[in-house]
Order: C-alpha cells, then structure tokens, then sequence
C-alpha cells in the first residue's frame, strides 16, 4: 500500500484510541468524584485536575481557562474544545479528516459511521454532557467507538490497511495505559500516608474501571487491590486487551504480517525493539520497579513506545528512494 | 394540473417542463401526475430532507475555498429531474461527437502541422498568446494519437429551446461524481419513477474510463497500473477524486507519493518503488512538474514530464489540452469541424465576440450592459461580468480591463438559459439550468446518456456555478420514445427581453 495511507490509516487508529481513552477516564473521574464521602470533596477542584495531566495539557488547559478548574472546564477541556488537540473531539475529527483522505480505501459503512459520529459530535457542548449526565453521555461516545470497531473489523480486508490500524490502535493503547499509571500515581493520592486507605482502594478499583479492568482482574488475580498486583495487571499481563505487554504483542503481531509479504523489511528496527521491550517487560519484578520508581519505570517504557514509533515511520513511510527497493 | 404546479410562474424562457401554462411537455406529463398525488409540498420537501441527509452522511460535498475552516458542503440537489426525451439526446450526442472528433483533430493539428494556421483558418497570435499553449510539446509523439481524453461540454438550451455549446472542459472537468450520486439517491427516494420511465442507467462511467485509461498505457506493459493525481484533500474536488478511484479500484495519489528515478515513474509503497503506467491526473498542466512549468509547485512530481516524453506513462488528459479550452479558441470551434470533417457543425455556439478583434471590440465596448463578459482562462464562474446584473462601477471597472488586454477576454450575449420547476424554499419555481455531458475519447467515442443538470437555485440567477450557489438536479435521458416531438419553436413562450439581438 502507499506509505501515505499507511501512515493515515495508522494515524486514525491513534486517534480513535486516544479519544476512547480520554472517554474512559473522564468516565472514571466522574463515578469516582460520586463516591468521595463529602461534598466539599467532590467541589474540589483537585477532583478534577489529574485528567487535564493525564491527557498531558495541563499548560495549555490554564491558558484557556485560567485557575478555573472546575468540572465544567475540565469536561470542556477533555471532551469538547477543538483547541486541546488531545479532546475527544478534536481526535474524532483528525480520526475522520485521515479517513476522509483515505475514503477511497475505505468500505462506504467504515467512512459513514465516522463520518456520522462526527457530524452529530460537533453539535455537543458541556451543557448536552450535563444533561444527559456523565454516564450516559459518556457511554454513547464509548459506544459509537466500539460500532466503529465492530464495522471496521467487519468489513476492512485483512490487508495492510488492516495491520495498519491494529499496530496504530495498540501502540496508542500501551502508551494510554502506562500514562493512566503514571497519573494515578502521582496525582490521584492525596498525600502519602493514604497508601493503603479506603481511599486508596477505590481509586485504584477507578483506575481499573479506567481500562475496563475490574472484572477482569478480579477474575485472574483472585486477589485484593493493591498497589503491585494493580501495576502489574496492567503492565504484564498476557491476556488482558489493555495491559501494556498484551497491546505491545498485538502491535508486534500487526508488524510481522505487514512485512509477512515484503520479506526484505522482515529484519525491521521496529521488530527488533518491540521484541526488546517485551523481553523487558517479561523479566520486569514490579516490586523492585516500584521501588527503583515507578514513575521512572513508566516514563522509560514511554521513551521505548516512542522509538518503536519512529522506526516504523523511518521503515515504512519516510524511507529515502535512494535505498528503496524498485519492486517488479 | 397537480396542486403542488398551480401557481408556477410560467416565464418567458423555454421551460423543460411546460410547453404552456398547465400543459406539460408529453415526457413530463408521468412526472407531473406522480407529483400530483403527494400530499402537497410537504411531502415533496420530506424527501427532499431526506436526500440532503444521504449527500451528507455519505460525504458528498465539496469544499468551500474562502473560509478559512475548509467548510464542507453538499453541492445542493434538487428533486425534480431534468427529463431528456431519446431523440433529443440522439441529437446532442451526434453533435457531441463531432465536436470531440474536431477538437482532436485541431489539437493533432496545433501540436503537429499547424495546417489551420497555415490556411489562415486560425491566427498564430492566438495560439502564441494562448496561457495554456506547450510550445514544448510540438511533435510530441502522443500515445494512440489522442489528444484529448475527457471533454465535459457545457450546453445550454436558449429561449427557443435549442442546444447550444456554451464552453468546452477539457482539461480536468469535474461533476462527475455527482452525477453518479444523484442517481443513487434518485433511485431510493423515485425507484418506481425511474422504473416506469425507463430512465437510461449512468453508472457504465467508470468502467468506461479505466477502459479508457488502461487503453492509454505504454503498450509493452501488459497489465498497467493506473493511479488518480490529486492535489489533495483540501481541494474544492477532493470528493470527486476519492469516489473515481473508488469506483475504478485504482490508487489515487498526491504528488508526494511518486518519485522519478531513470524516467519511470513510481509510487512509494510500504513495501518500496511500485511502477506507475497510467495517471488520471486532476491537477493542471502548471503544477504537474516543478523542473518544467511552475518551479513553486508541491503539488506535481519532479521530472515527470521527462518521464511522459519518454512513452514510460501516459497522462489523461495529456498536456497541453487546454489550448482548446481557451475561450477565444472556442469561437473557432465552428470553423474547425468545418476545416477538419467537412461538416456543419451540428450544435451551434453561442454567438461569441472575440475582444481580440478590433471590430467585435468596439461592438462590445459599446454594448457591455447587455453582455456576458468572460476571461478566457478563468471557471467556476469566476473573473465574469453579467452586465445586465451589474453596477455602473462594475461595467467600468471590465471596460479598463478589457481594453488592457484584449486578448483576455470574450463577450456572449445574455441568454435566457431554459429553465426548469425546483423546489424552492416551500414552493416550486422556474430556476435555470444547463447541461455538462462528458464525453470519453478512447478506442471510441462514448458520452455517458446524461450529464451534470446545474440549476441556478438563486432566484433570477444565471450562473450555476456550485462556487457561485449552484445546485444540480438527476438528468434522465429516456430509453425509448414515450415522449412527444421535439418542442418546435413556434411553440416556445413569449418574447424574449434579455437576449441581445444583433
């Protein structure tokens, strides 16, 4: 395929997955502001503050609104307004631009149902959010990005369009789980001695809802919620869709049946260094990671997930025609 | 006389509709009595809700240049077909074909001999002066010795109701792509209509063309890759690219996807150099290589043209085309199909006065309030002058440029274009309309039974540009005859005001 769609198709899957993600943990953040015991709790502005740091635009966040941190700017912020790029809309939009650009690859229905979403999207502010309530808005949004897997995967051929999408889709998400992390561990707790409290359970209970993990945990952890066995889930587990190690295999996986027809890129850098970060994560003790730091632990995987991007990049769209191979 | 046409204003254009008040041309008459049973306009105005939300979940739109946002729009579609009848449509494709025939004769010509300025039919100075004239490309050997691939002709029908050609498009016209959608969406919102009609299907286009554009490639290469050259998403036609490539299961590219290496072309695929045959190119002959023609164009592919002297890819259509579109050019249209087949031409121009011309120059300077004033390069309805509609400070300002460079510019009289019932707001109206037919050029001549029908939704309006507030309507041309004879012309309305008799 033209390295320029497979960059746009790429790109696509990114943004879906990112704006799923910032549905998913404004999601979380509304259900755990209900369950702080106090009211004055749930006005705090610090209730709400982590989210504009997880969706990393904390300075531009203040440039637009100010000091005020309130949950309608926050909603405004992460769902609605075009000038955050990371916004659920804003990443709906460049999601249906790179289709747009693409459409002529693309089964009418997959365009459609992006092209739809987005048209009845635009139309939405905070006050339809605050209508409708948290969850159920935020379940529609959810919801059509999940129609628009069941379409996408229904109806794109199993061609490199399609890998294309799955390593796009799933180095977004290994990135979003490890910053969903990050954030809650350095944001989410009060202060230090709450390690452990009731508190700590339920936000930590909030960030597995985050990743829709709850269930999924309980059921292969059998265990209680802590801090480790959490981490850990959700860094190296082998089965669940969200942790990082099961995203990267899925990315890895995506990569190989792209070169599975261009035997000369089968020896790619991206291949050799997702090989090398699963390895990584495989022999990872979480305890001592915790330890060492795991903010530091977090950040590294970070760094990785961005040169296995750039590599794919160099690899397969920005390559120089010098050393191209000239296929018959 | 249905409800929803009691109080259609019966004007005095031709109307496609109504030969008289109340009295509906024979081929209108099945469309009349269907729309006659709808429950008023209500009903009329629901479907018509219904196909603006299709264009629009579908992305049929095209892009509105002068806002900043890149606004999308739907190109505005009215329900009520344009109902050509089988023996008219003989008529136009018979004229059609010999226009097409003539164009490609004089382009041979132009870029070969030049027989027509030789025997004093065309003046050098017109071609030499020509912004879109390749002196580059004379005795270039061109592939199947054709010059001219797709030619979208615009025709309009005077107050008489005779076809005229307005202007040829033979460079990269576009609306094709509309006319295809607007049938797909005629047929969910009219099936039994169409079906009782017999109304002649459009959707062979495509095939058509990748016929045509296979035919094109070099012919030692035995299954040719075939690409579409966009200059990208943010042009006002992206739509129109991305649904013909669609269609033909072709690429479609911008300039940064092929490169040059030895004179091949190439596409830059993920898995290396992928070889390129054939390009449906939808950019201008300006942008296609910065080494040759503008050196600040992204958009093209440097060495590119290196590559199409070469015989290594084909271009649709080829280079150079666009000599033929000039609007000084088109007056000499007649005399071509009479220099080259022998005959007279089967579909008149408009009558036409050449600025060039010192005589026709004086008579348009004299007369610019009652002209159509047109640069000869320019489309989209832009750099135009309707004089009737126009300012004393319009007409002034023309006047300065026109006897700044005469060449630039042509003058027609203002026709009353025929007109044809829309919906308009809550009612139905006369509004104008005319008619782009596309014609292919490959191993044979093929028109598409049909064409993009414009209406000019603005009341009065006589610009159908989609960039000037344009729509378009479904043109059915009929199978068979179930319709009466042709409308002859003493038949037609009332006198004619706007046209300038000379």
């Amino acid at each position: 395929m033209l390295s320029r769609v497979a960059n746009l198709i790429f790109w696509t899957a990114r943004y879906l997955e990112r704006a799923e993600n910032a549905a998913r943990l404004l999601d979380v953040n509304a259900q755990l502001v209900l369950d702080l015991q106090s009211r004055q709790a749930a006005d705090d502005p610090r209730s709400w503050e982590p989210l504009v740091y997880v969706c990393g635009g904390d300075e531009l966040f203040h440039k637009l609104y100010g000091q005020e941190v309130t949950e309608r700017t926050v909603v405004d912020f992460v769902l609605f307004n075009r000038q955050n790029p990371s916004s659920f809309l804003s990443c709906i939009a460049y999601a249906r631009e790179n289709a747009r650009c693409i459409r002529d690859q693309l089964a009418g229905e997959v365009w459609e149902e992006l092209n739809t979403f987005y048209l009845k999207l635009k139309e939405d502010d905070y006050s339809r959010y605050a209508q409708l309530g948290s969850s159920e808005y935020l379940s529609f949004l959810k919801g059509r990005i999940q129609l628009f897997y069941g379409v996408a995967s229904s109806m794109i051929p199993r061609t490199q369009m399609w890998w294309f999408f799955e390593l796009g889709r799933f180095m977004e998400r290994a990135d979003n789980t490890s910053r969903i992390l990050d954030v809650k561990y350095y944001m989410l707790l009060p202060d230090n001695t709450s390690v452990g409290s009731a508190l700590d359970m339920v936000q930590w209970a909030s960030v597995l809802r985050s990743c829709s993990a709850f269930e999924a945990f309980r059921k292969s952890r059998r265990g209680q919620l802590t801090l480790e066995r959490v981490v850990d889930y959700l860094v190296r587990d082998h089965f669940f869709p969200r942790s990082i190690l099961f995203s990267l295999s899925e990315a890895g996986f995506a990569l190989a049946q792209i070169t599975a027809a261009a035997p000369h890129l089968a020896d790619n850098a991206a291949a050799r260094l997702i090989a090398s970060l699963r390895d990584h994560l495989e022999k990872t003790v979480i305890k001592e990671a915790i330890a060492d730091g795991l903010h530091e632990y977090l950040d590294d995987i970070q760094l990785r997930l961005g040169e296995i991007h750039a590599a794919t990049q160099e690899t397969f769209i920005n390559y120089s025609s010098d050393t191209a191979k000239v296929l018959a | 006389m249905p409800d929803l046409f009691a109080s259609y204003e019966h004007a005095r254009f031709y109307d496609e509709m109504f030969a008289a008040p109340g009295k509906p041309h024979a081929h209108y008459q099945r469309l009349a009595e269907r729309f006659g049973r709808m429950e008023g306009i209500g009903e009329l105005l629901q479907r018509q809700r219904t196909a603006d939300q299709t264009f629009l979940s579908r992305g049929v739109t095209f892009t509105v240049y002068s806002d900043n946002a890149g606004t999308e729009k739907i190109f505005p579609f009215d329900l009520l077909p344009r109902i050509i009848p089988a023996h008219e449509w003989k008529h136009l494709e018979a004229g059609l074909t010999q226009r097409m025939q003539a164009l490609n004769m004089f382009l041979a010509d132009i870029y070969g001999e030049q027989r027509i300025i030789r025997e004093g039919i065309l003046p050098r100075g017109m071609v030499d002066s020509s912004k879109n004239f390749r002196p580059e490309l004379v005795g270039f050997k061109i592939p199947r010795g054709l010059f001219v691939h797709i030619n979208g002709t615009d025709l309009i029908r005077d107050e008489a109701g005779e076809y005229r050609v307005l202007e040829d498009n033979l460079r990269t016209p576009s609306g094709v792509s509309y006319v295809l959608e607007n049938r797909q969406v005629m047929k969910r919102v009219f099936p039994n209509l169409i079906r009782d009609y017999r109304v002649r299907p459009v959707e062979n286009y495509t095939n058509d063309l990748l016929a045509l554009l296979t035919y094109l490639a070099p012919e030692h290469v035995p299954e040719p890759t075939v690409v579409l050259l966009t200059p990208g998403v943010y042009n006002s036609a992206y739509f129109e690219h991305s649904f013909l490539a669609r269609q033909m299961g072709i690429e479609i590219v911008e300039g940064s996807d092929l490169v040059v290496e030895d004179d091949k072309v190439y596409m830059r695929r993920t898995d290396g150099l992928a070889p390129v045959h054939v390009i449906y190119r939808r950019i201008d002959d300006d942008f296609l290589d910065p080494t040759v023609f503008r050196k600040d164009s992204m958009l093209g592919v440097p060495g590119l043209m290196e590559a199409y002297r070469k015989g290594n890819v084909a271009l649709c259509n080829p280079v150079g085309t666009g000599i033929a579109d000039d609007k000084a050019v088109y007056y000499y249209v007649q005399k071509m199909i009479k220099f080259y087949l022998g005959q007279d031409p089967i579909l008149p121009n408009v009558e036409t006065f050449l600025s060039a011309d010192p005589t026709d120059l004086k008579y348009i300077l004299a007369n610019l309030p009652k002209l159509v004033v047109k640069s000869v390069n320019e489309a989209g309805g832009y750099g135009m002058l309707v004089g009737p509609h126009s300012t004393t400070a319009q007409i002034e300002e023309f006047r300065a440029k026109i006897i700044d460079n005469p060449r630039n510019f042509i003058a027609q009289p203002t026709i009353g274009l025929s007109r044809c019932p829309s919906v308009c707001g809550s009612t139905i109206e006369g509004r104008h309309i005319d008619l782009r037919p596309y014609i292919l050029n490959g191993e044979t001549i093929k028109i598409m039974p049909g064409g993009l029908t414009r209406v000019a939704l603005k009341k009065g309006s006589l610009v159908v540009n989609s960039s000037q507030g344009g729509g378009s309507k479904d043109t059915w041309v009929l199978a068979d005859e179930t319709s009466a004879p042709f409308q002859s012309q003493s038949q037609s309305a009332s006198p004619i005001v706007e046209k300038v008799l000379v």
